[in-house]
């Protein structure tokens, strides 16, 4: 016990006194040796022979100084202490080497920090307070596609298919159906276009949320078939547009109901939305009843929910996923019973599916979170490039400092001791860069999160601990990927009992594991350029598709009637007036209806063909509709025959154009003009075709088996929603303000008038390319940037190194030429080896991005050469300088530095 | 060196706590000590005497303290604690049976 209160004493006083413990140590070690020298003087032996023995006798002091510190027992912290001591005071004397160092490793920190975050709530992060996200589920469908025999994922159901699933109450203790759309709320001239949620009651019940005012809606305020119209704000709606005052009881227009407020969400709840951040929350009958009418309940035709359950916590997940599975394929029964044209579910190949609460994650994710995935890859590779880049950096200075090294070994330093601290330096720098890359991805990744991440409320990187988390580690795994080297070559040089200090003299230098950090950087520039470029063509190829009309000047102008309630003929007769209105603005040239809209809607039905059989394998029919101008306004070019004009009228024999891959596809290698196909039913009379019109893309901008078929729209016997398109002189997008400002007036009751550039419903479709394009360009520019500055500096320090030998060499009469050829060489064989390395890795890796990438073949040969010559070409440029000073050494010089 | 030892591994520690059993006294002169009572036999490596001295002070078997010198220079000087003459005595009769012992395997015959 004593000994133990003498032990800890004792490691206070140490680590409190540490360094007054040492001038005492210092002090006392002093006394010893002139007490030994005085002894030896005395004995006869001279002042410094006695000064020389004595020391002998002692042995090394630094050591002596080492070890009694260790004897104390604190020496782990406190040898931390003062590496990072020595190590900040070393770093601030070389404030250049510093920042590049710092900057490198911020940029590559940075970018992964700001994809970690995205790739953390895309993938894994389930949606803020849901309540255990391990039991809850999304419910998707797979099947058949009846019409096109394709496997597909069916994620939006009907609302009785809802029910169905609902009734499922043994498996699951909540069944919620819930959909984001965008809605007008307000009144008059404050109308807002908001992500309103739509969710069954029991929506709520699947979080931790409790209403920072007011209520959630009741299932009685759910209830079939009519509902109540009540409202739930989001939080931050409510702040933004009501100032945050007490607004529980008044009234709200949302699109065409009065909905009564009785609640506000808590802040940061979105619930399962991935559509924006929800700026109203409606029961599902309410809505669904102001819209459809009373008959919506069993109508399986209008899928439009998205499920979520939660099993019980006694039910495993596969007997969930059975159950579901059977009730899905019950459910699709029903269907089929409501409308043959389901088809059975043995035929379809129904099934019921969970999938995990992460949409990314489930059977139905899109093409930007498989591009986001790639991109995270690619910020690792720009760190492994930052990394590399550094470690050989300090490994140059490392050799440079074996004089340093060596010295303190002589003065008895021990091994580890200095690897640790050489360790230490590089540890401060990843800190110092992770630093830089928090406040990189706090400042700069706004914008990428908001492009992958709608729904998120964006806290940043600062107000994420995950991604904190991540920095912290990738700091460590930095620090030490540029450390170790360096610490090795220290820890060699005392090993090799080097004395010679003059590195100069060292004629073998490690080069190997710095030729290997310089291979490395080409070739995942390599890698990553290959990327960059591929993607880049793909978006070239996206932009200069022809869809099969004009998107520039192209507008939509829409009415939302909101409750004004109009019969089939004045419903025709609005239209009308639109059409009219519409062509009386300047710049507007023509003006049409469309049934179907790029995009945005479309209409199928199944075709009958005389002598085909089941036409609808073939592919998707799409079916347009469209007054005589439609061909003009969309600049949908008619490759054979005619357009339908103002003589195909009702009562005059049916007429259609069909699309040039339709034609093909139909009819091979026959004329389809002439032709004649029933539609819908093989009932009504025959239309006859009068011309071929060019491909269009209406659903996909990849799939080729997507056909269109054009009605005129006096024979066209299904409603027309009230929107008609425009075409103007030069961009839609200029002509928003007019058009909304001359069509609002001949809108009836409460209904208004929105106005769209067709340009705003084809871009998102491509985003991905777009999106892939942007940061691939961005983060293989910033790889080729350091990985240049990294063969530079490696190049720029090696001659600096063999200024005496170039200087010999020059003066033994080597001609400027083959200086020149030397040094360029050597940086040109380091490109070589990495470029082929990378194009190896790059033509395995590439196929894996295939479906990415948009008519563009993964191992096109023009790509990687291409990038294999900026890469060469990069390379000549960064040894060239190195090079030229090469020549110019000055043997005299040179030799006399000796 | 003919007629020198090394010190064996560990002993270093039991001649410091002896040495200092006798008188209180610092850093050089136990090495001088040592070295004379050896009559010039043992080698101390000097060196090592320091950190030993730490080593025993943490375990608290000696204790120290700054004084002045015959001529006047700061010094430390060590004593034995309580625990150290206790640790001494052990060591001691740890030593006499090893060292018996390993005379019994000697002169077995």
């Amino acid at each position: 016990m004593r000994r133990l209160l003498s032990e800890v004493r004792y490691r206070l006083r140490a680590l409190f006194r540490g360094r007054a413990m040492d001038t005492e140590l210092n002090e006392e070690m002093q006394f010893h040796l002139e007490r030994e020298i005085e002894k030896r003087t005395r004995a006869g032996a001279s002042r410094a022979e006695a000064e020389r023995m004595a020391r002998a006798h002692f042995g090394a002091v630094e050591g002596t100084r080492d070890e009694a510190r260790d004897a104390r027992g604190i020496s782990v912290l406190e040898h931390l202490g003062r590496d990072l001591h020595l190590a900040v005071r070393s770093l601030r004397n070389r404030p250049a080497l510093t920042i590049g160092v710092v900057l490198t490793l911020g940029l590559g920190i940075g970018v992964n920090a700001a994809m970690f975050g995205i790739i953390d709530r895309l993938l894994f992060r389930p949606p803020p307070m849901l309540d255990d996200p391990g039991t809850v589920f999304r419910v998707y469908r797979p099947r058949l596609s009846v019409d096109e025999g394709e496997p597909r994922v069916d994620r939006n159901f009907a609302f009785p298919t809802f029910l169905d699933i609902a009734r499922l109450t043994s498996p699951f203790e909540t069944v919620a159906a819930f959909q984001t759309r965008r809605l007008g709320v307000g009144e008059g001239e404050d109308v807002l276009e908001v992500p309103v949620t739509v969710a069954s009651a029991s929506y709520f019940s699947l979080f931790r949320a409790v209403p920072a005012r007011g209520r959630f809606f009741t299932q009685a305020e759910d209830a079939v078939p009519q509902g109540t119209q009540v409202a739930v704000l989001g939080y931050d709606f409510w702040q933004n547009r009501f100032g945050g005052q007490d607004v529980i009881g008044r009234t709200l227009r949302v699109d065409r109901m009065i909905c009564t407020i009785v609640g506000i969400a808590p802040r940061h709840f979105v619930g399962m939305s991935d559509q924006g951040v929800p700026a109203v929350f409606l029961p599902i009958t309410a809505y669904a009843y102001a819209l459809r009418g009373q008959r919506y309940p069993g109508n399986f035709n209008w899928s439009w929910l998205e499920l979520v359950v939660r099993r019980r916590a006694s039910v495993s997940r596969e007997i969930a996923e059975a159950a579901v599975d059977n009730g899905m394929i019950q459910s699709y029964r029903n269907a089929q019973a409501f409308d043959p044209g389901w088809g059975t579910p043995e035929e379809n190949r129904v099934h019921g599916a969970l999938g995990p609460v992460q949409l990314a994650r489930g059977p139905d994710a899109s093409p930007e979170t498989k591009t986001a995935t790639w991109i995270g890859g690619v910020a690792l590779i720009v760190l492994l490039i930052a990394c590399a880049n550094v470690a050989n950096l300090l490994l140059s200075r490392a050799v440079g400092r074996r004089g340093e090294v060596a010295m303190r070994a002589a003065l008895g330093a021990n091994r580890s001791r200095i690897a640790g601290q050489v360790l230490v330096e590089s540890l401060v720098l990843a800190v110092l860069g992770g630093v830089v890359g928090v406040a990189l991805a706090q400042w700069g990744a706004a914008g990428l999160r908001a492009w992958f991440l709608p729904a998120d409320l964006d806290v940043g990187v600062l107000g994420d601990p995950r991604t904190l988390a991540f920095v912290a580690i990738a700091v460590v795994v930095a620090g030490l990927l540029t450390g170790i080297g360096p610490a090795m070559d220290a820890a060699r040089t005392i090993t090799s009992g080097s004395l010679r200090i003059d590195a100069r003299h060292e004629r073998r230098e490690r080069t190997g594991l710095r030729s290997l950090l310089l291979v490395l950087q080409p070739a995942l520039s390599m890698v990553l350029l290959v990327g960059a470029l591929l993607f880049v063509r793909s978006l070239r190829h996206v932009r200069d598709y022809r869809l099969g009309y004009d998107v520039d000047p192209v507008a939509l102008v829409a009415a939302s009637l909101r409750g004004a309630q109009l019969n089939q003929a004045a419903q025709r007769e609005l239209t009308q007036r639109m059409l009219d209105a519409a062509g009386t603005v300047p710049g507007v040239r023509y003006v049409s209806l469309a049934a179907s809209i790029p995009f945005w809607s479309n209409e199928g039905r199944r075709l009958y063909v005389p002598g085909v059989d089941s036409v609808n394998r073939l592919g998707r029919f799409i079916l347009q509709a469209g007054t005589p101008d439609y061909f003009r306004t969309m600049g949908t070019r008619i490759i054979r025959g005619r357009p339908f004009d103002a003589t195909d009228r009702v009562g005059s024999p049916p007429v259609v154009v069909v699309s040039e891959g339709m034609a093909r596809a139909v009819w091979p290698d026959q004329e389809a003009i002439g032709k004649c196909f029933r539609i819908g039913s093989d009932t009504v009379p025959c239309s006859t075709v009068i011309g071929i019109a060019e491909d269009m893309r209406v659903r996909s901008l990849t799939d080729s088996r997507e056909f269109t078929y054009y009605l005129p729209a006096a024979q066209y016997d299904g409603g027309f929603d009230p929107i008609i398109i425009a075409r103007v002189d030069g961009k839609a997008a200029d002509y928003t303000t007019s058009l909304r400002a001359r069509l609002q007036t001949e809108m009836p009751g409460a209904a208004y008038v929105t106005v769209a550039p067709l340009q705003t419903l084809v871009n998102p479709r491509m985003r991905s390319w777009e999106f892939g394009a942007t940061l691939f360009v961005a983060f293989g520019a910033l790889a080729l940037i350091v990985a240049a500055v990294g063969l530079y500096s490696m190049m720029a320090y090696e001659v600096a190194r063999r200024t005496r030998e170039l200087g010999v060499r020059i003066a033994m009469g080597a001609s400027v030429p083959r200086i020149l050829r030397g040094v360029l060489a050597r940086g040109g064989r380091l490109v070589l080896v990495g470029v082929l390395l990378g194009g190896v890795a790059a033509l395995v890796i590439a196929p894996r991005i295939q479906d990415l990438l948009f008519q563009q073949p993964a191992r096109d040969p023009v790509v990687f050469f291409g990038v294999a010559g900026v890469l060469a070409l990069v390379g000549v440029l960064a040894t060239l300088i190195p090079a030229l000073r090469a020549t110019r050494v000055d043997p005299n010089v040179a030799l006399r530095a000796e | 060196m003919s007629g020198q030892l090394d010190l064996p591994q560990g002993t270093l520690d039991l001649l410091i706590l002896k040495t200092l059993s006798l008188e209180p006294m610092h850093g050089w002169a136990i090495s001088e000590r040592l070295h004379q009572i050896s009559e010039a036999t043992l080698v101390i490596p000097q060196g090592s005497l320091y950190p030993a001295l730490h080593r025993l002070e943490r375990k608290g078997w000696i204790d120290a303290e700054w004084g002045s010198s015959e001529n006047n220079r700061r010094t430390k000087t060590y004593h034995l604690t309580g625990s150290g003459r206790r640790q001494l005595a052990a060591e001691r009769a740890a030593w006499r049976t090893l060292t018996r012992t390993v005379e019994l395997v000697l002169d077995t015959r």
